[in-house]
């Protein structure tokens, strides 16, 4: 709800005659993470906060292998961020009139960069899922670990709708370079934030 | 064999003391109660041994037989029951105990889960939403729950809270088979469930 509120605000509140065609590039793929990344906060934070509002976390704690439970809550949130943009990215194309040159560089970007998104939101949501300044530790949190992802897949999305051809697609490379270091850094990191 | 050792243990909350120096030692079959005022930590002493909670000193062993068990291995010994622990509303009883089947990785059929769900008298409410259930069902289920992998070590915080006297009876019947397989903890201020076992470690005193 959030991220289509959002989009439909955006689209209509700035539209595609509002700027000028040669920052549209880099304005709509700024605005398209944005949406992204601010949907991915306020939906997948949920993840491990719900389990301690309903008092499961002990009996999970009993029963499961931390990293069980760590990737069993980051396939969940990945599926969810998957529907999010299955959803989000074409009406932000249709409402924004948002013209991509380079399609496959713009899909890969999409996907690696959600992948990222979603492993950097699912270590985040643990470690604050007993704190009691939630709020503020999210965002102290999530701004050093999300900057970099947000950063790259607003390039590579840039990229791709201007039509640049990098050989290699050095963005989608760091995006999932991300997404392997983010897991890898979590499994180790997790069994620590998982015991109280 | 299962024995479990704890040793020195003491827990604090920044300036406030809760215990200090618990150590006893349990064998298959024992049973011990931890008694003590509201607040003396009766609880937090079964999250220490439980591994849910760290203790400020002290440390807590658990050996099968002659080999130390680690403590990332210790979930499969330890069922426990607690106010605090909850199972899933949004999944019936019988589902509670399928996915906690798969979680701890063995295998068990609907039936046996039928079974313990049958043990403990829910057999009409098995495939109700454990949100619908009364307090004293989802304490049953609790128990199902703790006793589904057949733990040597069940840790009972207040096992007959909730329950009427039915449900006290099976609490009574899962103590007394718990001494065959391993060893019983019982955090409580109850006379009742304080008698039922052979040593107590007062808190208070």
């Amino acid at each position: 709800m959030f991220a289509v509120t959002t989009l439909i605000a955006v689209s209509f509140s700035i539209g595609s005659f509002r700027i000028e065609e040669a920052e549209r590039p880099f304005l709509y793929s700024v605005l398209l993470w944005i949406i992204l990344t601010f949907s991915a906060l306020s939906g997948l934070a949920r993840s491990f906060i719900k389990e301690e509002e309903a008092g499961t976390i002990d009996v999970l704690k009993l029963s499961a292998r931390p990293q069980a439970v760590f990737l069993g809550k980051l396939l969940f949130n990945l599926t969810l961020l998957g529907a999010l943009e299955l959803v989000i990215v074409p009406l932000f194309i249709l409402l924004m009139a948002y013209q991509i040159n380079f399609p496959g560089l713009f899909v890969a970007m999409v996907i690696s960069g959600g992948l990222g998104l979603g492993a950097g939101t699912t270590i985040i949501a643990a470690m604050i899922a007993r704190a009691s300044a939630r709020g503020a530790l999210f965002s102290a949190l999530s701004f050093p670990l999300l900057l970099p992802i947000m950063i790259i897949s607003i390039k590579g999305c840039e990229r791709a709708a201007v039509g640049i051809s990098t050989a290699g697609w050095p963005e989608v490379r760091i995006a999932v370079a991300y997404f392997v270091i983010m897991i890898t850094m979590s499994l180790l990191l997790f069994p620590l934030v998982w015991e109280e | 064999m299962f024995t479990l050792n704890v040793s020195g243990i003491g827990k604090h909350y920044r300036e406030t003391l809760l215990f200090r120096d618990i150590s006893f030692q349990l064998n298959r079959g024992d049973v011990l109660a931890i008694a003590g005022w509201n607040g003396s930590g009766k609880s937090t002493l079964l999250r220490v041994i439980a591994g849910l909670v760290r203790p400020s000193a002290g440390r807590v062993e658990m050996f099968a037989g002659s080999e130390s068990i680690p403590k990332e291995s210790r979930r499969r010994f330890i069922g426990m029951v607690a106010p605090a622990i909850s199972l899933y509303d949004e999944l019936t009883g019988l589902e509670n105990m399928e996915f906690f089947c798969r979680v701890r990785g063995f295998a068990c059929s609907r039936n046996d889960c039928l079974d313990i769900v049958d043990r403990m008298g829910l057999t009409e409410h098995a495939k109700k939403m454990c949100g619908d259930y009364s307090s004293g069902m989802k304490q049953r289920l609790k128990l199902a729950q703790a006793l589904l992998h057949r733990p040597s070590l069940l840790l009972l915080d207040e096992p007959g809270c909730n329950l009427d006297s039915k449900g006290i009876k099976v609490v009574e019947e899962i103590i007394s088979r718990q001494r065959e397989l391993g060893v019983t903890v019982i955090a409580s201020n109850e006379k009742r469930e304080v008698g039922y076992a052979d040593r107590i470690i007062n808190l208070s005193e």
